[in-house]
């Protein structure tokens, strides 16, 4: 239960530290999306509802803050996050290769989202920030993931371990 | 059995209801609902705080790397100012040497005598013969025994030449005897120069009145120095000592040291 109390201002402390530190790394050009990255690891280090409900606050606190439509990141990461969980039990995801892989293809993923939906919702090309902002940004979550990955797998144990106690 | 399809349930229930966030926001946009507004409301001080703390590092950081341009920039100023020093400089030698020109130029127009223009190359401060070299020599017309002068009066003789170069034994030498005469009294002697002393006015009878401050010019006499060139001025006449001549000091009148431009008078007839 305790887990469910913590997880709102553990995300949004990340968020908050994603939106004002983390942004300051490349002179706010581009963005580095710990949170994505967190979401794809719950999804193959935690249980549906305790990661299905990680992501949801997170994408949700994304979207209040930063996005113009509601609800976009929330949707994005929940999916991302059942995705990787129908993934986890297939594959072994602590393959540096393949987390990097892995978490590069769901930030395009997002990016590609958010393209649909300006396409189809309000007929706007935003082809140029996909290139500009989401493909380094890809980049960026993919080479920083394994780093990020063995930083939760120790946070992930002293949870456990704190929740066992 | 419940337990079985629990993950599918809670998935398609955080699906659902994300999509129907979304749903709403997009047919209402611009709406921003309690929650957005609650997280407003918590996150706002939070990242305000936060980029505060981050602001005054930044601007920590900032003012150092500012610092670091300032002494880079300092440095470089530097540097400019000691090539502009040295620019300055040498215009100001440029300013002077044109006024000591001109004051050459003035003297050869007021001689009676061909002149010949001359650079001083060489000086022997330190030994005890007082002689300079010049960058003139037998190919331009200088000769052994002719006179030089400077705007301040008489520097010496030629006392050697060589094709392109001569050396002039200055007044103040020990072995330079000029005949001249105390322009006031009219007292004439010979100037002995003193080596690094003043030079002496010898031979002036005890019955000549000479008064420090008057000026040494040559007499004429001798042949060598044309008449009136000036040499120097009386520091000191007394007749303590005993004999037929008193004793005068005299002060040249051309500081050697800063001696740069002479004129060779071509005194002598072809």
């Amino acid at each position: 239960m305790a887990y469910y109390i913590v997880i709102p201002f553990f995300a949004l402390l990340l968020v908050v530290l994603q939106r004002t530190l983390l942004d300051l790394v490349f002179g706010g050009r581009i963005g580095i999306e710990v949170s994505l990255i967190l979401v794809v690891w719950a999804g193959f280090h935690l249980d549906m509802l305790r990661g299905g409900v990680l992501a949801f606050v997170l994408g949700f606190l994304l979207d209040c803050l930063s996005g113009t439509i509601l609800g976009l990141t929330t949707f994005v990461y929940v999916v991302i996050f059942v995705l990787s969980s129908l993934l986890s039990p297939r594959i072994y995801g602590e393959r540096m290769l393949f987390i990097m892989a892995y978490v590069f293809l769901c930030a395009l993923l997002e990016g590609l989202f958010l393209f649909a939906v300006y396409w189809f919702v309000y007929d706007t090309d935003v082809s140029d920030s996909l290139l500009r902002t989401t493909l380094p940004q890809a980049l960026v979550a993919g080479v920083l993931s394994p780093a990020v990955f063995t930083l939760f797998n120790r946070l992930g144990v002293d949870v456990y371990a704190g929740e066992a106690r | 059995m419940f337990k079985k399809y629990l993950a599918v349930i809670v998935a398609f229930i955080l699906i659902a209801v994300s999509l129907v966030i979304l749903s709403q926001s997009l047919r209402r946009p611009g709406s921003p609902g309690i929650m957005k507004k609650l997280v407003f409301e918590v996150t706002a001080p939070l990242e305000q705080g936060i980029h505060a703390g981050v602001d005054s590092v930044g601007g920590a950081w900032r003012r150092y790397l500012f610092l670091v341009g300032l002494e880079q920039e300092n440095r470089e100023l530097r540097k400019k100012i000691a090539a502009l020093q040295s620019e300055v400089n040498y215009y100001r030698e440029m300013s002077l040497e044109g006024t000591r020109l001109k004051k050459i130029l003035a003297l050869e127009d007021s001689t009676v005598y061909p002149t010949i223009a001359a650079r001083v190359v060489g000086n022997e401060g330190s030994s005890p013969f007082r002689t300079i070299l010049i960058n003139r020599g037998t190919r331009d017309g200088v000769k052994d025994g002719l006179p030089v002068i400077s705007p301040d009066g008489v520097v010496g003789r030629v006392i050697e030449t060589s094709w392109n170069y001569a050396k002039i034994l200055l007044v103040t030498d020990y072995n330079s005897n000029i005949d001249a005469l105390v322009q006031g009294s009219r007292a004439q002697g010979i100037l002995q120069g003193g080596g690094h002393r003043l030079s002496r006015l010898k031979y002036v009878q005890r019955t000549e009145e000479v008064k420090v401050g008057e000026a040494v010019v040559t007499s004429g006499l001798g042949g060598m120095f044309p008449k009136g060139l000036m040499l120097g001025t009386v520091a000191r006449a007394d007749k303590k000592d005993p004999g037929l001549f008193q004793t005068i000091e005299v002060v040249p009148s051309v500081d050697f040291s800063k001696i740069e431009e002479v004129l060779v008078l071509q005194t002598e007839k072809e």
